[in-house]
């Protein structure tokens, strides 16, 4: 569903990204970490079509993301950590406007779905400010749900989110991943990651350092045997 | 606290130039820089003849300046927004606000960071008029002129915090400006009174000439009722006009007592709006209370003010670039006020009204009319100006769009169709409406049917410049992000006179550009029509035609080159973070 090959990013002599390869398969929730300016929102961003690689291809559900951008951009969904969010378009708005962009024929229903399933309908005639911030986050995912994405990017899914919007997170995450669609997922809660993640993508210094699932990586270092997967993440990037 | 405040201006300054100078190292930007230095030597430095020689004349000059500043004064406290140009940013509010300062020195701390921009925009401003010029006497002027915008920034400042005070609280705020409110109405009449009364005098001294007619409006400004009431400006501009330094510095009390004024003024302002912010804050938590136990407020008192009612549903499927339109035609409807088009609505009214009083049938009339083409022509002059939400406002979320599954041409079209369609309804609404009137009224030599071919060859020409003009101020978001103010609001302030005057000249350059084949593609239909035997004033409308293709095929031209300078675009790179 993913691919990425030979994925770099330059910024002047500043090497954001380099020479990164990996996929993602339908079902798949892969876990991307690493430390600060590891060059995770690069990739994602990336991934997305908001930066340009320098080198190397991505292809989502078999579009080439540089060749075909609209066909690639439509099977995809990203959510920034901030939800970003238009002043003046209603909580209803960004979905119907959102559904035009995507070209989602049967938006009315699935957007009275959405808004039930993410208990908006209430919030449906009101303006971005005066949502709170976990509502404005719930908005931008129905936002990213609505065309029903075959790749869902996260970036700090749970950032400013209370303890119910959490656990409501997560399971909207693997549901998707359980719907057939391929999951990449970048944060810094090592034990979202061990709970949510299916494989883990471990960078530093835009280098890709391991890729796996938990088992799978601590297997091939047998020092980190027992070990917490925070004591194996600092010893992978030497942090 | 002020070594804090010029810590902080100058450290900010120095860092903005070295990042503005990093960013030379992009090739659009170095180009830009390089125009842009060529352009100010053009506009500032060149010394050119008849320019800037001549200083302000005397009497007529300070009458001048005192009108100007009246003008300044009043479309502030008509037409200006809620917005102080005293704002703090989050940084300054996440800082200040929790430090151990009191609100005034906080206030101390704003108003001394917004010198080093005043001065700046005041130099600016003396050097684009100064010819080439720039003469030690100069200096006298850049102060003056310094001291002007320092008070007009303060005087914007407390018109905002009354705006403010008054669309946030209501009755309360009515209630404790009474006397502010009172004074400045009373001063109004006053003045309506005295001039109305005097209006003899000038018109028979303006008869003589404009000298001998200025000099007799400012003996009359400097008269009895009137000199007390204009005294502030006059000492506030009268600096700015001084001959030489000695003078300078003579006028310089009364000019400082003004501005010291305004400081008072502007220090209790803020301080009684904030007692205003407290009451306001515990009757909404009164209204709260009753919510809860139950006793439901009258709709008029209801705390969420609700998004105003969509112009119209987006149909599920269609073009994506209406789809950004529809979404920029919404946040026009919803982000302006009901404010400025009533006041214009009856200000229009007012003054056709006026003007058929005692004058001849149908006076009235012929002045609603005139007025309505004027504010046709302000729509497409000044239009695209004003209303911002296009790529100016949505580059902010510049990552979003382009997480879009869209063309970047189509996006770069759709934005710029929003606030083209807002303002083409706006224009030919008072075209359509001048004509209308126009029929009640009988203009010889201007026959209905040439009215009705000017009406045609003016509405059909009118969407294509705002397009063009449009298209300019995107394009400058787009390829310059960094030197343009992003956001659906103008950068407040005085400080940024100097600066809008550049970019407003900037643009006139490159209309004029686009706009020279166009006339040549309208000129040429206009003789063609004439030798096919089209009358008079209809020949326009082929001309009009022509104008309108040729525009519209250059901005098809500029909005495929946006969309692919769009699609190559990284906001990181463009904006930071």
């Amino acid at each position: 569903m993913i691919e990425v090959r030979g994925l770099t990013k330059l910024y002047g002599s500043l090497v954001a990204v380099e020479d990164l390869s990996f996929s993602v398969a339908p079902g798949e929730v892969l876990g991307l970490v690493g430390p600060n300016g590891a060059g995770k929102t690069t990739t994602l961003r990336s991934l997305v079509g908001i930066v340009r690689p320098t080198r190397g291809t991505i292809s989502i559900g078999g579009r080439d993301l540089d060749r075909d951008p609209v066909g690639a951009k439509r099977q995809l969904a990203f959510m920034p950590d901030e939800p970003r969010l238009f002043e003046y378009l209603t909580v209803e708005e960004h979905l119907r406007f959102t559904g035009r962009l995507y070209g989602v024929r049967d938006s009315d229903g699935r957007i009275s779905a959405l808004l039930r399933e993410l208990e908006l309908a209430e919030k449906a005639g009101a303006l971005p400010d005066e949502l709170s911030r976990g509502m404005k986050q719930k908005l931008a995912i129905a936002c990213g749900l609505l065309h029903e994405p075959k790749a869902l990017l996260f970036d700090e899914p749970l950032t400013g989110l209370d303890p119910a919007g959490m656990r409501r997170m997560k399971q909207t995450i693997v549901e998707r991943a359980r719907q057939g669609a391929a999951v990449i997922l970048s944060s810094h809660l090592l034990h979202l990651v061990e709970e949510v993640c299916t494989r883990v993508l471990v960078i530093h210094r835009g280098r890709l350092v391991a890729i796996g699932t938990i088992a799978e990586i601590v297997g091939s270092r047998p020092d980190l045997q027992g070990r917490s997967l925070e004591e194996v993440f600092l010893a992978l990037t030497g942090t | 606290m002020i070594s804090a405040a010029l810590y902080l201006s100058r450290r900010s300054l120095a860092n903005a130039t070295r990042r503005r100078l990093a960013r030379l190292r992009q090739p659009k930007y170095l180009i830009g820089f390089a125009l842009g230095v060529l352009y100010y030597y053009w506009l500032i430095v060149r010394p050119r003849s008849g320019g800037g020689g001549a200083g302000l004349p005397g009497a007529g000059g300070e009458v001048l300046a005192i009108l100007g500043l009246t003008t300044f004064l009043l479309m502030n406290w008509v037409f200006g927004s809620s917005r102080s140009p005293f704002a703090f940013t989050p940084a300054e509010t996440h800082y200040l606000f929790t430090a151990p300062l009191t609100r005034r020195q906080v206030l101390d701390f704003k108003l001394l960071r917004s010198q080093l921009p005043l001065f700046l925009s005041s130099l600016l401003s003396v050097l684009i008029f100064s010819g080439g010029h720039f003469t030690p006497s100069r200096i006298v002027r850049v102060l003056g002129l310094w001291l002007v915008f320092s008070a007009l920034q303060m005087h914007y400042g407390v018109a905002a915090l009354v705006r403010q005070s008054l669309e946030e609280h209501g009755v309360t705020a009515v209630r404790r400006r009474l006397g502010v409110i009172t004074v400045l109405t009373g001063v109004a009449v006053a003045v309506a009174l005295i001039l109305r009364r005097q209006l003899p005098e000038v018109q028979a001294a303006f008869a003589a000439g404009p000298a001998a007619g200025l000099d007799a409006l400012g003996a009359i400004l400097h008269r009895g009722v009137l000199g007390v009431i204009v005294w502030p400006l006059s000492a506030l501009v009268r600096p700015l006009l001084a001959p030489d330094l000695a003078t300078f510095a003579a006028r310089l009390p009364a000019a400082f007592l003004v501005v010291g004024l305004h400081y008072v003024w502007l220090v209790r302002s803020s301080l009684a709006f904030e007692e205003v912010a407290v009451e306001s804050a515990e009757r909404m938590a009164r209204r709260i209370a009753a919510w809860r136990s139950g006793r439901r407020p009258p709709p008029s008192e209801r705390l969420s003010k609700g998004a105003r009612r969509s112009l119209g549903r987006l149909a599920p499927v269609g073009s994506p670039a209406c789809a950004i339109a529809w979404k920029n035609v919404q946040a026009e409807w919803r982000g302006s006020g009901v404010r400025l088009p009533v006041i214009i609505v009856l200000g229009v009214a007012a003054v056709a009204w006026v003007a058929s009083l005692g004058a001849a049938a149908g006076t009235g009339i012929q002045v609603l009319a005139t007025l309505l083409l004027v504010f046709a022509g302000m729509a497409v002059v000044f239009g695209p100006y004003i209303l911002r939400n296009d790529l100016r406002a949505d580059l902010l979320l510049w990552d979003l769009l382009k997480s879009y599954p869209l063309r970047g041409a189509d996006l770069v079209a759709g934005e710029v169709l929003g606030p083209v369609a807002v303002l083409t309804s706006v224009a030919w609404g008072c075209l359509l409406a001048a004509f209308a009137a126009s029929l009640a009224i009988d203009l010889p030599g201007f026959p209905v049917l040439d009215r009705l071919a000017a009406l045609l060859a003016t509405a059909i020409a009118a969407p294509a410049f705002l397009v063009v003009i449009t298209l300019i101020q995107n394009a400058a978001a787009l390829v310059f992000p960094a030197w343009v103010t992003l956001g659906p609001g103008r950068a407040a302030g005085v400080e940024m006179i100097g600066q809008r005057m550049l970019t407003m000249i900037g643009s006139l350059l490159l209309m004029l550009l686009a706009f020279l084949p166009a006339a040549v593609v309208a000129a040429v239909a206009v003789a063609i029509a004439g030798v096919a035997g089209v009358d008079g004033v209809w020949r326009a409308v082929p001309g009009a035609i022509g104008l309108t293709v040729t525009l519209g095929f250059e901005g098809m031209l500029a909005v495929a080159w946006l969309g692919r300078v769009f699609e190559r675009s990284d906001p990181a790179a463009e904006l930071g973070g």
